[in-house]
């Protein structure tokens, strides 16, 4: 759908023709023979001349470049052309695959050929590689030729690799012209969707450049007008009002009178400048401008796929949270939320991505990677692989952060990220062994537990009890800060990086704050809050419990209520809360109880009573506050991060992390995979909006590809509203 | 040089393949202009040069292919333009589905640009599925004029094209008076636009 690429080519080409070029008498040029003689779309054959010889240009060295022809169904056609100098000819193999190294090998055996005495070698050649398959992915295709010394090798490239330089003569092409402040300024004018057009002197460099600027905002497609080579008598649709992406040769432009072109961004290859009416690089994300400026500065880095790679990241960062806003409604097939998309990135990159939602291009991927999920499609790409990727790059920032913060807790948060680097594969392999064989179902059970936690009115009522409640006695004035985490999902880190801040005399005012609960409703205002609070443990416990008695329709529900006790354990020292959680968790995973934890008899007893009314009363934990001191749930936080990440999971699922190993507590992979409504709604909304335990905060983006969105309990921390510097680094 | 024209005009017209939009160009543009290159390169464009008024008006109309595989077609593809045909088929219901949804896509995001309703192939009553009252009910809710035409037999072209025209020549006076409210559709007439999305 969002590809314009051809599927299922049956043959690497459609046709080969000779074109003879314009005569001095003023005759067009035309197909002077064509192979196979079958081939008979007149359009097409009627157009392959112009886009052969598409205007005068330089034949002073042999050269190659490709055009592209739009369908009906707007599904390209690429045609190959070679010239030579010597020849008054130009050769052109039209294909559906936009193969261009084999193809240019390919002109270039065929012209060997063509000089060949006996004129039989070149058909036969031509129809043994017409008959031939294509090759799959990573494959090879060799056909040898009556020549001894040649053989047409033809490589499929493999599935997902990006351009790389200097394999890739397109991309290598256009990084020699254009320099990369250039090709970010046409990378944002793509991303704005501008009427674009290169230009230059030289039909290769002309296409390669063209084509390149496609390549490059992988994994979306130009949607719009796509002409690498404008030939001169179409120099009338360089008025098209409809966002295009052009190359007009040098003498074609002169052509055209720029007035009537109207707003259109110009990029001259030849000598590397551009020319816009916008300024579109500027309004772009900076901090994704300044990254993005930083890896294409790193030249060595930039042989290999280096450059289309730092272009993939910059819209990893971008848009590579899609995956938070995919909603589902049991039986309903899954829905994108354009506004939970926009909501769940950092406030800086909001107005963008609110423009985002407006590109076709950015549609047309949604569209598409829907499609694949819906269908039950697993898809793994180096797109999906870099949204992965992001979170660890993210994490290392991170651990900078941690510099400024104490040592405890820089400990604490390091050990946190091995913990959970090391751990989180196993989860990842089982999640994808589930939805492999599960298919669309745990898709759905997947998208069916985000889509409570997105859309529960009641979590964010949850949250802001909760956080009523740990502000306690504290200034009224924090709380229209506190009620602001709702409505932007990440203003939460702010708040947690705060607590943070605040060290371990915030985890003791926690703790104090907390205790009314703990003894057991004692406030009467703080009750509800209470209830809230303890009705998520409870739904987690009781989730926990479930999984390990291997009440096989719960396994996704189970992880989702684990991911956040994880979250919570890794406050060091949080709050007895947290504490307790985490501690609750590891005494269900049968991890070690914590002996210098308190009971918090109020706590047990609720819980206790309410997992009884569930009809597996699973066995209950011996429920134990960690003391006050943040260094002490260390170890058993180790503990969760095993039993939480072994836990089959399906949002844990990661198609790219196809290792198939189980864990122990890994429930059957045939255990349906739809989640019980009612737990996963009670469980799931206060602890959605946000997430972001002060220690964890390196592990956003890592636990957010998993899928983990919730931490409502994590508000205690995030109550004090100090200092907030910072937060938006983290994005 | 004499303009040879006082207005200039792009309109798009958008439906999905074998509505019959070429169909419809090729009965109103002029026949001087020839050549079809939508099959080869995915975009044509028909001129016409009409008086309303005594205002010359220089139409250029544009077609793209493949527009049905958009669920809905975004606001970017209609940033540099003053007017849009929208066309289904009368014998097509999926046809009329996909431009109600393509006509709230636009009456949300770009209210100002002017739009007209065409159900084409009207020349088949026993073919057709989407009827009359159906289309009238829903054009009266965006608020949008109505065209039933037929291409083959030449019924209500000329008047559907006459139409949108004089709805842009409006538009564009209108605007004219209130200079600040071109921002979404006129980007050419704004000599300094700082922005445009």
């Amino acid at each position: 759908m969002g590809s314009r690429i051809r599927e299922n080519v049956r043959h690497l080409f459609e046709c080969f023709c000779e074109v003879v070029g314009p005569q001095p008498n003023g005759a067009d040029p035309w197909i002077i023979q064509k192979f196979p003689d079958s081939y008979r779309d007149e359009e097409v054959l009627k157009s392959v001349p112009k886009f052969a010889f598409p205007c005068q240009f330089d034949n002073s060295n042999i050269q190659h470049y490709s055009f592209v022809l739009t369908n009906l169904d707007s599904k390209w056609t690429f045609g190959f052309c070679r010239h030579d100098p010597k020849s008054e000819t130009a050769l052109v193999v039209l294909s559906f695959l936009p193969w261009h190294e084999s193809f240019y090998k390919f002109l270039n055996i065929i012209c060997e050929l063509t000089h060949n005495a006996h004129s039989d070698d070149l058909w036969k050649f031509l129809e043994t590689v017409y008959q031939s398959r294509v090759p799959e992915p990573g494959g090879t295709l060799q056909v040898p030729t009556s020549t001894s010394h040649s053989k047409f090798v033809c490589q499929c490239p493999c599935q997902f690799s990006l351009p790389s330089i200097p394999e890739n003569r397109n991309l290598t092409e256009y990084y020699n012209a254009v320099d990369s402040n250039n090709m970010m300024i046409i990378f944002a004018s793509m991303l704005y969707e501008r009427r674009i057009l290169f230009t230059s002197k030289r039909l290769y460099r002309l296409s390669a450049c063209v084509q390149s600027a496609n390549a490059i905002i992988y994994p979306m497609n130009w949607q719009h007008i796509f002409i690498p080579v404008l030939p001169m008598v179409l120099v009338d649709y360089l008025l098209a009002p409809m966002p295009y992406l052009i190359g007009v040769p040098h003498c074609v432009l002169q052509k055209v009178n720029r007035h009537d072109m109207g707003e259109v961004v110009i990029l001259d290859a030849d000598n590397n400048s551009i020319e816009t009416p916008f300024s579109d690089l500027e309004s772009l994300p900076q901090d994704v401008v300044r990254e993005l400026k930083a890896q294409l500065k790193n030249r060595a880095a930039l042989l290999g796929d280096g450059v289309s790679r730092a272009f993939l990241r910059a819209l990893v960062q971008l848009i590579g949270g899609y995956r938070d806003a995919l909603k589902f409604h049991q039986g309903e097939s899954i829905k994108f939320n354009p506004e939970a998309f926009v909501e769940s990135r950092p406030p800086s990159m909001q107005p963008f991505l609110r423009k985002m939602l407006q590109l076709q291009i950015f549609q047309q991927f949604i569209e598409e990677r829907l499609d694949m999920l819906n269908a039950g499609i697993g898809f793994s790409d180096e797109f999906e692989m870099e949204a992965c990727n992001y979170s660890d790059k993210t994490s290392s920032r991170l651990k900078q952060q941690y510099k400024e913060w104490s040592y405890t807790m820089r400990k604490e948060g390091t050990a946190f990220l091995k913990s959970v680097k090391s751990k989180a594969n196993p989860a990842m392999k089982s999640a994808v062994k589930h939805v492999k064989e599960r298919g669309k179902d745990v898709g759905k059970a997947y998208k069916g537990i985000r889509s409570k936690f997105k859309e529960l009115p009641t979590t964010a009522h949850g949250l802001s009890r909760t956080d009523e409640l740990h502000n306690g006695g504290r200034t009224a004035a924090d709380r229209p800060h506190t009620a602001a985490f709702y409505t932007a999902s990440s203003t939460y880190k702010r708040d947690l990086m705060q607590s943070r801040n605040r060290n371990s005399s915030a985890s003791e005012i926690n703790h104090t704050s907390f205790s009314p609960l703990n003894t057991g409703h004692s406030s009467p205002d703080l009750s509800p809050l209470d209830m809230d609070l303890m009705g998520d443990l409870q739904d987690v416990i009781f989730r926990n419990c479930s999984a390990l008695n291997n009440s096989p329709p719960q396994s996704p529900a189970v992880d989702r209520t684990l991911k956040p006790v994880r979250s919570l354990e890794t406050f060091p020292g949080g709050s007895s809360l947290a504490s307790g959680s985490h501690q609750l968790t590891a005494d269900l995973l049968g991890g070690a109880a914590d002996d210098s934890s308190l009971l918090i008899n109020a706590e047990q007893k609720w819980i206790t009573s309410h997992m009884q009314a569930q009809p597996q009363a699973p066995r209950i934990p011996s429920i134990k506050v960690p003391s006050q001191f943040p260094s002490a749930p260390k170890q058993s936080s180790e503990h969760n991060l095993i039993r939480l990440d072994s836990t089959p999971s399906v949002e844990d699922f990661d198609p790219l992390l196809q290792r198939h190993d189980s864990s122990p507590l890994n429930s059957p992979p045939s255990s349906p995979a739809t989640p019980p409504a009612q737990p996963a709604l009670s469980m799931a909304n206060p602890l959605y909006p946000y997430f972001q335990p002060p220690a964890a905060a390196a592990d956003h983006d890592l636990l957010k590809e998993y899928g983990l969105d919730f931490n409502s309990l994590s508000v205690q921390r995030t109550s004090a509203a100090t200092g907030q510097a910072n937060w938006t680094k983290f994005d | 040089m004499a303009r040879e024209y006082d207005h200039l005009f792009k309109l798009l017209i958008i439906g999905d393949s074998g509505v019959g939009k070429s169909s419809l160009l090729l009965r109103f543009a002029d026949n001087t202009f020839s050549g079809n290159y939508i099959t080869t390169i995915g975009v044509d464009f028909k001129i016409r040069t009409v008086e309303i008024d005594g205002d010359k008006v220089k139409l250029q109309i544009w077609d793209t292919a493949g527009q049905e595989r958009f669920r809905t077609i975004t606001s970017t593809y209609y940033r540099g333009t003053h007017g849009v045909i929208v066309v289904y088929d009368v014998t097509s219901g999926e046809s009329f589905a996909n431009v109600k949804r393509w006509l709230h896509e636009i009456d949300q995001n770009l209210r100002v640009v002017s739009r007209i309703l065409v159900g084409n192939k009207n020349d088949a009553p026993d073919q057709k599925v989407v009827l009359t009252e159906d289309a009238q009910r829903f054009a009266d809710q965006m608020g949008i004029q109505l065209f039933e035409t037929s291409a083959k037999d030449n019924i209500n072209v000329e008047e559907m094209f006459m139409a949108i025209t004089r709805l842009v020549l409006r538009t564009k006076k209108e605007l004219k008076e209130r200079p600040t409210d071109t921002v979404i559709i006129r980007p050419r007439q704004k000599p300094k636009k700082s922005k445009c999305c």
